[in-house]
């Protein structure tokens, strides 16, 4: 049966070519533009095969890698266009961050901001792929990006600003808790804390770029996310629009090993984030997250394909979460202290990036202690005054809720609250306290 | 009456059975490194380590009203306070705060229903708030385990298994991310015995998830989001105020012949500790709990809010100097009735509609906004029930109509005195 039908097909298909109009007495599959199939190009094989990997023979996706872990540049390897200057930002900008990091996680654990995210371990990945961009690509982060809003000059102060959620927070006005960053003028959409959320919004954003003509090939969303988000539905949705409706849409997945507890071997069972590009008929690599110039590589040939295809592309840099998940969390709950002593031990990709640096005589000792200190003192100067800033004025909680003509419901209600204040603002002390920590003391709301 | 010389008289070996096993089975619940959980919440309620409502000794922690043994041996068994001491002797308490108590719960649920599953993120390993701590080493992975990071994945899978008539109990790791499982939850869970003429159900399905405010969470850490599923009939939704109510409550849902939101209010997981009676018990669904009778004023709220309220009556009655002037003293001797509403959906309307008959002010707290929350829907219907009783319009003490904001949440959150506010405005309506 089966190879009579084969048959038939061979001949009808194959050695005529198209389709004929000779009528068939027996019934014949149709033939199609399209090849065999009626909406696809498939072709048709009698070999019954299963397959279960995007490269051939089962193999795991290879990454891509520049540096060895001794910052020499691996044989083959070619790298990317960095000239002294360039190569020093970087490190400067990858140095800062553990430094900001161990301070206000420590900063919280004395209670004087109520939440932090550190992103150790994965400065190669952040930096990296912030120097890729251009500074007003439109990014949509996760929360662990910090590092690309500084790479593009948000400043010490406006970070401590939104951590303390004082008067100076542009981000949210004291809204959002801390590391939820955004900044119109920085191109930083507002982090949702939500996880997957920004990853169909990025597909937007993109076919909205494609849309102005001022912006169209010169601009793409960049969308950051790590591997446990990339489980939620909305990766799926993301990912999908900005193939196929297209729309110019980097993604960026952090594959860290870790989503709070959960190990990426419990996230997925395929081969990562990297082996799902494909499913979606988009470019992807996979890279060395802990190797700086690797991530400066691979992004800047994905956003070169990017913006000439219009279309999805996605890079998977593949690092390690060297601290805990957030100052809610001890890791060591979960993993081995002894794991992360071998990991950041083994690779830790500031060091790795320094030997280069110094191979080529772009950086040495002294400048390192140099920066160190200049760059405490920065960010301690900044913690200072950020910590001594009150909160935005009371009112602020009712405004941004709508744009226009505020309903009648916020309008009666800030005017409830406003009699309450009036009349026990004096007199109840938890409020007479807490009233004390907003700029004005709620005296717009008592006069 | 309780005697205490009973416990005494129990053969010595028989105590130290008991205490075995309610060591072997606290052990499991103590933290292995003591803070894989969010900061202590920016301080525990002032009130809430006095609060007359929970139960510190193991006498008044058997004697819950409503509070019905599960025995395997003496099926059907029921004792309630009215009984004999007969029905508690030999029943043992533990001190446990409200993850504690909820683990127990769960823990006894494995135990005695092999089909019972327990999944979400993170819950290996115990869970972000430690409520499934040690339950993955003592049944396995096959029983408790993670899930990759998607709720609406975890909501439809749990849909899958209970329609199956196994037991399925979800986490989602916080009541702000259950929207992503809306649908599965609104439109799945909630219609599965409906579109299928009965067929079919998902009342095996319980989703338990962390809510309410901290106090430093903002919008998507501190929301109160029962009010949405408040239309979809066929769901239920439970808020436990304690440790003893989030045990005997869960246990309910997790045996109710329906699908059940549980939420369980964050800042009570450590701050609320209570003696637990060990064994298996249930409380009712859909029946509130007059916590203090009165006949002036109803005051109706559930979960966090609760201890608020306590001291806002509190205050009422002995108002601290600073307050004293905003307290007229004819208003001192209001007797206010609180209740503690349990089951949101669906609501007790006869106990709300009875005690509002007899106060005739019904004043609704609640943490979600005010706009379409939960306390909307409960005063359209006592409005219509009790409008010739009502001496004053129902009023509403929520949170404002914003999303939540994280610097300002002292003034959002209602707290005891926008609740004493209310109740003296309503007296003097
Ligand atoms: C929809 C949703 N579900 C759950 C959470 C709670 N949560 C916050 S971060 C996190 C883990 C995210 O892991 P991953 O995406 O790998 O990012 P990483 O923290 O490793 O950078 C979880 C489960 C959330 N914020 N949003
Ligand atoms: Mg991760």
């Amino acid at each position: 049966m089966f190879r009579i039908f084969r048959t038939n097909l061979q001949v009808q298909t194959l050695r005529r070519g198209v389709a004929t109009s000779s009528i068939q007495t027996n019934p014949q599959l149709p033939s199609h533009s399209y090849g065999h199939l009626p909406t696809s190009q498939s072709p048709i094989t009698s070999t019954l095969h299963f397959f279960n990997s995007v490269m051939p023979d089962g193999k795991q996706i290879p990454t891509y890698r520049v540096l060895n872990g001794d910052g020499q540049v691996l044989d083959g390897a070619e790298l990317p266009e960095i000239d002294e200057a360039l190569a020093r930002k970087m490190y400067e900008q990858m140095v800062q961050l553990p430094i900001i990091d161990n301070l206000l996680y420590n900063v919280q654990r004395q209670g004087k901001i109520s939440f932090y995210m550190t992103a150790h371990g994965e400065e190669a990945t952040l930096i990296g792929s912030a120097a890729a961009l251009n500074n007003s690509d439109e990014v949509l982060g996760q929360y662990r990006e910090m590092g690309v809003l500084l790479w593009r000059g948000f400043g010490y102060d406006s970070v401590m600003a939104q951590c303390f959620g004082n008067y100076e927070d542009t981000s949210s006005k004291g809204k959002q808790m801390p590391v939820h960053f955004g900044s119109r003028k920085y191109h930083f959409h507002p982090i949702s804390s939500p996880l997957a959320t920004q990853i169909p919004q990025a597909a937007g954003v993109g076919y909205a770029i494609k849309r102005d003509p001022l912006r169209r090939g010169k601009n793409c969303a960049v969308v950051y996310f790590g591997e446990g988000a990339a489980s939620e539905g909305d990766f799926h949705a993301g990912m999908l629009l900005a193939s196929t409706v297209p729309s110019p849409t980097l993604f960026i997945a952090r594959n860290n090993g870790f989503a709070i507890s959960t190990p990426a071997s419990e996230q997925y069972h395929g081969d990562g984030i990297a082996a799902r590009g494909p499913g979606y008929g988009i470019d992807t690599v996979r890279v060395d997250g802990n190797d700086v110039l690797a991530v400066l590589s691979a992004v800047r040939e994905a956003r070169r394909r990017c913006l000439e295809q219009g279309r999805a592309v996605l890079v998977e840099a593949m690092t390690y979460r060297v601290g805990h998940h957030s100052t809610s969390d001890d890791s060591f709950a979960y993993r081995p202290r002894q794991e992360v002593e071998d990991r950041k031990r083994i690779d830790n990709p500031i060091a790795r990036y320094k030997k280069f640096l110094e191979s080529r005589g772009w950086w040495n000792e002294s400048e390192e202690e140099e920066l160190k200190d200049r760059i405490k003192k920065e960010v301690m100067k900044a913690f200072r005054r950020g910590e001594n800033l009150r909160r935005p004025e009371l009112k602020e909680m009712f405004s941004d809720v709508y744009g226009g003509e505020e309903p009648w419901n916020l309008k009666e209600q800030r005017e409830e609250l406003k009699a309450l204040l009036k009349k026990y603002g004096g007199d109840w002390e938890p409020w007479k306290k807490e009233l004390k920590k907003f700029k004005g003391e709620g005296k717009e709301f008592i006069e | 009456m309780f005697n205490p010389h009973k416990l005494a008289r129990l053969s010595p070996s028989r105590l130290s059975s008991l205490n075995g096993q309610c060591i072997r089975r606290l052990q499991s619940t103590v933290p292995s490194s003591g803070e894989a959980e969010p900061p202590p919440a920016g301080g525990h309620l002032p009130s809430i380590a006095t609060s007359a409502f929970l139960r510190p000794t193991r006498d008044s922690a058997l004697r819950l009203p409503g509070l019905r043994w599960i025995d395997n041996e003496i099926p059907g068994s029921i004792s309630s306070s009215k009984e004999g001491a007969g029905d508690i002797a030999g029943r043992e308490t533990r001190k446990m705060n409200m993850y504690q108590a909820v683990r127990d719960a769960m823990s006894i649920a494995l135990m005695k229903d092999d089909t019972a599953v327990i999944f979400g993120e993170d819950v290996a390993f115990g869970g972000v708030f430690r409520c499934t701590m040690g339950l993955a080493e003592e049944f396995g992975r096959e029983r408790v385990f993670n899930t990759p990071l998607t709720e609406q994945g975890i909501a439809g899978f749990g849909i899958g298994l209970a329609s199956m008539g196994q037991t399925a109990i979800a986490e989602i790791q916080f009541a702000d991310y259950i929207f992503p499982a809306f649908d599965q939850i609104v439109n799945e869970a909630a219609k599965h015995r409906f579109r299928s003429g009965g067929q079919f159900g998902v009342g095996s399905l319980t989703i338990r998830c962390p809510t309410m405010s901290v106090g430093h969470g903002g919008l998507y850490h501190s929301q109160s989001p029962e009010g949405f599923f408040m239309g979809a009939a066929g769901l239920k939704v439970v808020i436990p105020r304690s440790p003893i109510q989030a045990k005997g409550l869960l246990l309910a849902s997790i045996r109710d012949p329906n699908p059940v939101i549980f939420m369980e209010p964050k800042i009570l997981y450590r701050s609320s500790v209570e003696q637990v009676p060990i064994d298996d018990y249930e409380l009712p669904l859909g029946k509130a709990e007059t916590l203090i009778k009165g006949s002036d004023l109803t005051v109706l709220t559930w979960g966090t809010p609760i201890y608020h309220c306590e001291s806002a009556i509190h205050m009422l009655s002995s108002p601290p100097s600073s307050l004293a002037h905003h307290i007229p003293a004819s208003l001192r001797s209001a007797k206010i009735e609180l209740i503690d509403l349990r089951t949101i959906l669906p609501w007790d309307v006869e106990t709300i509609t009875e005690s509002v008959k007899r106060t005739g002010r019904l004043v609704i707290v609640h943490e979600a906004s005010r706009t379409a929350g939960v306390g909307a829907e409960i005063s359209a219907e006592i409005q219509k029930r009790c409008f010739l009783k009502l001496n004053a319009p129902v009023r509403r003490v929520t949170g404002w109509d914003t999303p939540v904001p994280m610097q300002y949440e002292k003034f959002y959150i209602p707290d005891s005195l926008r609740i004493l506010d209310a109740i003296v405005d309503t007296l003097q309506y």
